[in-house]
């Protein structure tokens, strides 16, 4: 067995993204599953619209937070079978040069999956325990009959057996493809080579320093990380911003329950991405510091570089929350009176700008004290 | 001048504590070519780290023309290495996203040193400047090491078992570039090994056996890097 249970203990955040998304898709899936039921049952034209408006909300959200963190999650576990192979590769190498055949190595990459069926089991358990409250809140006003939570098998093999069979068997298959290079690549050092930079590039303009080389070439060397810090800055953004709309549009709870579930995203996500960025530069840092760089200089070369994706990640989120409830109260609630009149929340965006600088600046500070304790032993010894 | 005194320094805690280096007092003068000799796990590196002041011992003093290094805060023990030493190490330790030109520059950038290309000449580079480490040999790979150390123009040159990963050839060949270069630049060397024939390549010998020096002498004549047996 190549990898244990412990590997896959690091892909937590896989875990608490599917325990979102199926918290959420399950909640809004059965209560549309229960509210198909007494369609028959409705009898006033408000009524009615109420009922299509539930049944529309249903759909957005469980496509929109289904399909976004779904991808999110996909993206991630590709991204950690990478990582894993990177960083093992000189393992995995000797396995091959042994005659282990790719598929049977691939093969242990099934553990993988069990972050997702955690995520997805918990997910699935807490919707149901949340449900009572959610049906109740979804009708508050009784304008609608009595909905009843039914149980829906289908949903249990939707959201927790598929994901995690397709899951695992996706980490088989990118494990056995990524695995398909010569044994000698895998047991070689560095596989970056000369011939992805074109050398008239390096000649032209004025050059650059190299703490402000290091930044870019930490940035291109790791693109999944970028897209990781982009995506937390994003979750955080939209998901403040609207919790705050969603409390006058919908209900408090509801704005609180997104408000964790940004909240909680967004900080796995960034949690996730900045310890994989120090851990993968651990030589790199220990050297600047033997050379006598200060800490200040080693943190703007290896994490400086993600401030401003973080802030496009913001901009994309603040944008995609207003598009997102300009289209819901546009064309879900046209029709229907009570619901006030929404405009971009200009305040909010401010104070959730002002709380995502703040947290990310003390999440910096944190880890540029964690750079500082990096030494040369450390990498001696290894 | 470089004065160690009374060094003293441990690992471990309780039962398995562990004295490395036992009282160890040495005198460095500036240019020399030193060379400190002992068998593995006698305390060599550790000795290095503390008087380049990458760790700081459990006592004693590191003197650099008379200011204490160790007694410095972490923040002025950093632009104290910036400023005054250069290292190598038997794992060349290179960036390995890099190109050579820019692991250079990584050195030459602390002293602000625009002409760090004439440096990777120097180690007969010139023509791969651009290759990244896992293009280099591992010959090529320390003279890298050499070029980057070199080129923050530091007064005290470290070497941690410079040819320790290299063969015979190769190896002669590094050790050369470094002899070649120190007198060319005047920096002291300060290079740590086991292996008894590179200290006929010094001027002054230390040995060590388990954390303590043994025998200090010097040599008549210093052989070059070819002139040596392997
Ligand atoms: N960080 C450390 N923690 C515990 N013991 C160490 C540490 N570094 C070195 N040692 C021990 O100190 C002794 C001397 O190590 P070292 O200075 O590396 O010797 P040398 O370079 O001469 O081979 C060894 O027994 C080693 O195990
Ligand atoms: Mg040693």
């Amino acid at each position: 067995m190549v990898i244990g249970i412990k590997n896959a203990s690091k892909l937590i955040g896989i875990s608490v993204i599917a325990c979102c998304a199926v918290l959420v898709c399950t909640m809004f899936l059965n209560f549309y599953f229960d509210i198909r039921l007494i369609e028959g049952k409705i009898t006033s034209e408000l009524s009615m619209f109420f009922y299509n408006a539930q049944v529309s909300t249903a759909k957005v959200v469980c496509l929109v937070s289904g399909g976004c963190l779904l991808l999110t999650a996909i993206v991630m576990l590709l991204f950690y079978i990478k990582h894993y192979i990177d960083t093992h590769k000189k393992e995995l190498g000797i396995l091959k040069a042994l005659g282990y055949s790719n598929l049977k190595i691939a093969k242990d990459f099934w553990v993988f999956g069990i972050s997702t069926f955690i995520g997805t089991v918990i997910g699935y358990a807490g919707a149901f325990l949340l449900m009572p409250w959610f049906y109740t809140l979804q009708n508050k006003d009784k304008m609608l009959p009595e909905i009843t939570i039914n149980y829906h098998p289908s949903i249990l093999l939707y959201f927790v057996i598929l994901p995690t069979v397709c899951f695992s068997v996706l980490s088989v298959y990118y494990a056995c493809y990524k695995l398909k290079k010569p044994v000698l690549l895998l047991l070689k050092d560095n596989l970056q080579t000369a011939s992805k930079t074109p050398k008239h590039r390096i000649e032209k303009g004025r050059e650059l320093s190299f703490v402000e080389d290091l930044r870019r070439s930490t940035l291109k060397t790791k693109k999944t990380l970028v897209f990781f810090i982009i995506f937390a800055s994003f979750c955080f953004s939209a998901m403040t911003q609207m919790s705050f709309s969603m409390k006058d549009l919908s209900s408090e709870m509801m704005g609180v329950m997104m408000l964790v579930i940004g909240l909680v995203l967004a900080f796995t996500t960034l949690f996730l991405a900045i310890t994989t960025v120090i851990n993968g530069n651990t030589k790199t840092i220990a050297m600047m510091r033997v050379f006598g760089y200060s800490q200040k200089e080693c943190c703007r070369a290896i994490l400086g570089g993600y401030r401003p994706m973080s802030y496009v990640g913001f901009a994309i989120g603040t944008v995609y929350q207003y598009g997102l409830l300009r289209l819901t109260v546009d064309i879900i609630f046209k029709d229907f009176e009570g619901i006030p009149a929404y405009e971009f929340d200009f305040p909010v965006m401010i104070i959730s700008l002002v709380a995502f600088i703040a947290i990310y600046e003390i999440l910096m500070y944190v880890y540029s004290e964690k750079i500082k304790k990096i030494s040369i032993k450390e990498i001696m010894i290894e | 001048m470089i004065e160690a005194r009374d060094i003293i320094k441990s690992y471990g805690n309780g039962e398995s504590r562990f004295q490395v280096l036992k009282d160890i007092s040495l005198d460095i003068e500036d240019h020399d070519f030193v060379v400190i000799l002992g068998a593995s796990g006698s305390g060599k590196s550790t000795f290095l780290n503390v008087i380049s002041g990458l760790e700081r011992p459990d006592s004693g003093k590191v003197l650099y023309d008379g200011k204490d290094i160790t007694a410095l805060s972490d923040h002025e023990l950093t632009s104290f290495r910036k400023k005054s030493v250069g290292f190598i190490f038997q794992q060349y330790y290179l960036l390995p996203n890099m190109s050579v030109d820019k692991n250079v520059k990584m050195g030459a950038d602390l002293a602000d040193n625009k002409d760090y290309k004439t440096i990777i000449g120097a180690v007969g580079l010139g023509e791969k400047r651009h290759k990244y480490p896992s293009e280099l040999s591992g010959g090529e790979q320390q003279r890298v090491s050499v070029a980057r150390a070199l080129a923050k123009r530091p007064r005290v040159l470290f070497l941690d078992e410079p040819t320790g990963a290299l063969d015979e050839q190769t190896g002669r060949q590094v050790l050369d570039y470094i002899c070649k270069l120190q007198k060319e630049y005047g920096f002291t060397i300060v290079m740590v090994t086991h292996n008894l024939n590179i200290a006929e390549m010094a001027h002054t010998v230390i040995k060590m056996n388990s954390g303590k020096i043994s025998e200090i002498y010097t040599n008549e004549t210093q052989k070059t890097a070819y002139e040596i047996g392997w």
